[in-house]
């Protein structure tokens, strides 16, 4: 029974089929299936998610819905979660460089990151290089996103690397990129240690960071 | 051969007498730059609260004539650096005080969107769309209830500011009349890509109503910007980005597809051409493109992996290709050979048989004039037909 439950809360979720996915979740709430096995479920349906993300399958309005329902029944799970080992994989901070205002990347970064167990601090838009740093020094994340989509503004990356090493903190924090304007040799130009071309492979790579 | 033939004539998919180009949006402190103009310190006259309000004021007041202004420079830089066509565009704004906004004014447009104003290094005044008035159905109703008036005031703005550009410049440039943002963007923009992509499946009988409604409105403009004049139109959403298409192709097509080609019969049915307009990587929507019956395309955005060459190989000459040069360095910082080097590849990918403009992927703050005129040059040089 409790397995035939979960099976179905990872098919709602793949159906895109939110009512569906939050009834199941609720019955998971009052009922007698492990909460920590329907987390599981949803967390085995976003790798899916990101799989057809990947192989362009699905595309970002799939993936903003999917990750709309993983965060609704995550919503109603987490809080029954027992032991603190369930609790968020780490703490990302992310935010747009300074004098760029796309948000779009970001914001669907942070909707698929966090619905995969990540907790996320968003900076907004136009983040100045020092908001960057003084967010990690604050936060002390695994791991720091920038998104920058324009040449006008990827400078600003090299400066935010310069500021977490004047402030003894580079090596405290994994740093990765993404956006229009940037590729993996900027990245390494820059001295990031990542360049993600899409949401999904970010979370990918910073999961693996994690668990490192 | 003068530009309007030129243009006309690779529209046409016949070879002119040499690889037309064209300019885009060139950013205010590009055309600056060309016309030898300093930009007035907006930004630290705004920081000024008596100021700001007279700023307000003037911007509320003279909307169409300061944004005629703008493009009027546009078109004369345009001129100068010896472009055959350029995009031109009317936008309908409005400036409201809003306190959390950098620089305490913000532009609010007629169909439900914030553009934060802010100041380039050079002290350049540049507004961007940044988030969405109408995020819940009954935000969007209202919205459009309070601002129906200003729907034919817009139709009739386009129509004026289009004609005033053309009578002006027309004999020395071919203005490619653009409608504004399209459907999808004027659909999603006012309620922001998130909430869109829930209502899509939440709510598909209200995204229907707001892309009925955009259709309308943006058909009538488009006709107004052809009643003025303007031989070939320019239509435009971002449908993609770096990695491939905002939506899977098919639902644009269920949701937009009918829309597209209201379109294309309209310019048709007026006698004239219309290109399309998408950044990002946009493969996956070629054959849509021809489908709804585009013209052309504009931007073919080399950062998202667009390649002029297998474009041409994807769709032969059922599509005018327009753009391509990349501003991600080329046009920024490369050397005139490099410029020289791209623009004579674009050239033997695209131009054969006619059917391709030389231009610009985009335009930001940071493309430099005189790369454009290497740019020109060697499309004069290296983009003769001489059958
Ligand atoms: C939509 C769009 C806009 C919208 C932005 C709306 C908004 N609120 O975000 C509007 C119309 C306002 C806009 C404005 C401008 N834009 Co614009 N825009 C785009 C476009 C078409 C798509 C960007 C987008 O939203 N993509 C969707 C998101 C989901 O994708 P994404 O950002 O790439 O993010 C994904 C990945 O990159 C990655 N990712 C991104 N960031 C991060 C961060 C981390 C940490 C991780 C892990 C992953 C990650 O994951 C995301 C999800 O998979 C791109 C084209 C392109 N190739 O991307 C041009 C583009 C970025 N724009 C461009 C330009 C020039 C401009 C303007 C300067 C135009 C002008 N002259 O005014 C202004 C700049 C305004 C400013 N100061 O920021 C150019 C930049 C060129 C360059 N080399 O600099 C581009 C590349 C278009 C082109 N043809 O060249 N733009």
């Amino acid at each position: 029974m409790s397995g035939e439950i979960l099976e179905q809360l990872k098919a709602r979720l793949l159906d895109l089929d939110m009512d569906g996915a939050v009834e199941l979740a609720e019955l998971v709430a009052g009922g007698d299936v492990r909460i920590a096995d329907a987390v599981n479920a949803i967390s085995e349906g976003l790798e899916v998610v990101g799989q057809r993300f990947q192989r362009g399958e699905w595309f970002l309005t799939e993936l903003v819905y999917a990750g709309e329902i993983a965060r609704e029944t995550m919503d109603l799970l987490s809080p029954l979660m027992e032991t603190a080992s369930s609790g968020p994989l780490g703490t990302v901070v992310v935010g747009t460089v300074a004098g760029d205002l796309h948000d779009l990347g970001k914001d669907i970064f942070i909707n698929y990151a966090r619905s995969a167990g990540f907790k996320l601090i968003d900076l907004g838009v136009d983040v100045p290089a020092e908001g960057f740093v003084s967010a990690v020094k604050e936060h002390h994340p695994l791991a720091l996103g920038m998104s920058c989509l324009l040449t006008t503004t990827d400078s600003e990356i090299g400066k935010v690397i310069e500021g977490l090493k004047r402030q003894n903190v580079r090596d405290k924090v994994k740093v990765i990129i993404g956006g229009a304007a940037l590729t993996e040799q900027f990245a390494e130009n820059a001295g990031a240690d990542a360049f993600a071309p899409d949401a999904v492979t970010g979370t990918d790579i910073i999961r693996g960071w994690g668990a490192s | 051969m003068d530009f309007k033939e030129r243009i006309l004539t690779a529209i046409n998919h016949e070879e002119p007498d040499r690889v037309p180009v064209m300019g885009l949006i060139l950013d205010r402190a590009t055309s600056d730059r060309v016309l030898g103009k300093k930009p007035a310190d907006i930004g630290s006259m705004l920081s000024n609260p008596e100021l700001r309000d007279e700023i307000k004021d003037y911007m509320n007041s003279s909307w169409n004539d300061m944004y005629y202004g703008s493009w009027a420079d546009v078109l004369e830089a345009a001129i100068k650096l010896g472009f055959d066509a350029n995009w031109t565009v009317y936008a309908f704004m409005q400036a409201v005080e809003d306190p959390e906004s950098k620089l305490g004014l913000v532009l609010h447009d007629v169909f439900g969107r914030v553009w934060e104003l802010g100041v380039d290094e050079d002290g350049n005044m540049m507004s961007s769309y940044v988030r969405g008035l109408c995020t819940t159905e009954e935000e969007w109703d209202a919205w459009v209830e309070r601002k129906r008036p200003l729907y034919d005031k817009l139709i009739e703005n386009v129509a004026d500011y289009h004609k005033r550009l053309a009578d002006n410049y027309g004999d020395r440039i071919l203005p490619i009349g653009f409608a504004g943002s399209g459907v999808f963007e004027n659909t999603w923009q006012p309620m922001g890509f998130v909430n869109f992509s829930k209502f899509v499946y939440q709510k598909p009988d209200f995204v229907e109503k707001v892309i009925d409604f955009q259709t309308d409105v943006y058909l009538k403009c488009l006709d107004a910007v052809m009643r003025s004049g303007v031989e070939v139109v320019l239509g435009g959403d971002d449908l993609s980005q770096k990695t491939g298409p905002f939506m899977h192709p098919e639902l644009i097509e269920r949701l937009f597809g009918d829309s597209y080609r209201r379109v294309s019969e309209l310019v048709h049915k007026r006698n004239r051409k219309l290109i399309w307009h998408s950044c990002g990587n946009i493969y996956a929507l070629l054959d849509k493109f021809v489908e709804w019956g585009f013209d052309g395309i504009l931007t073919m955005e080399p950062t998202a992996g667009m390649d002029l060459g297998k474009v041409r190989e994807q769709v032969g000459h059922k599509l005018v290709l327009v753009g391509n040069l990349d501003v991600s360095y080329l046009l920024v910082r490369g050397t005139q050979e490099e410029v020289e080097a791209a623009v004579k590849k674009a050239i033997r990918d695209a131009a054969k048989g006619g059917g391709y403009i030389l231009s610009a992927a985009h335009s930001h703050r940071l493309v430099d004039p005189t790369r454009l005129k290497w740019m020109i040059e060697a499309a004069h040089k290296y983009g003769k037909y001489t059958s």
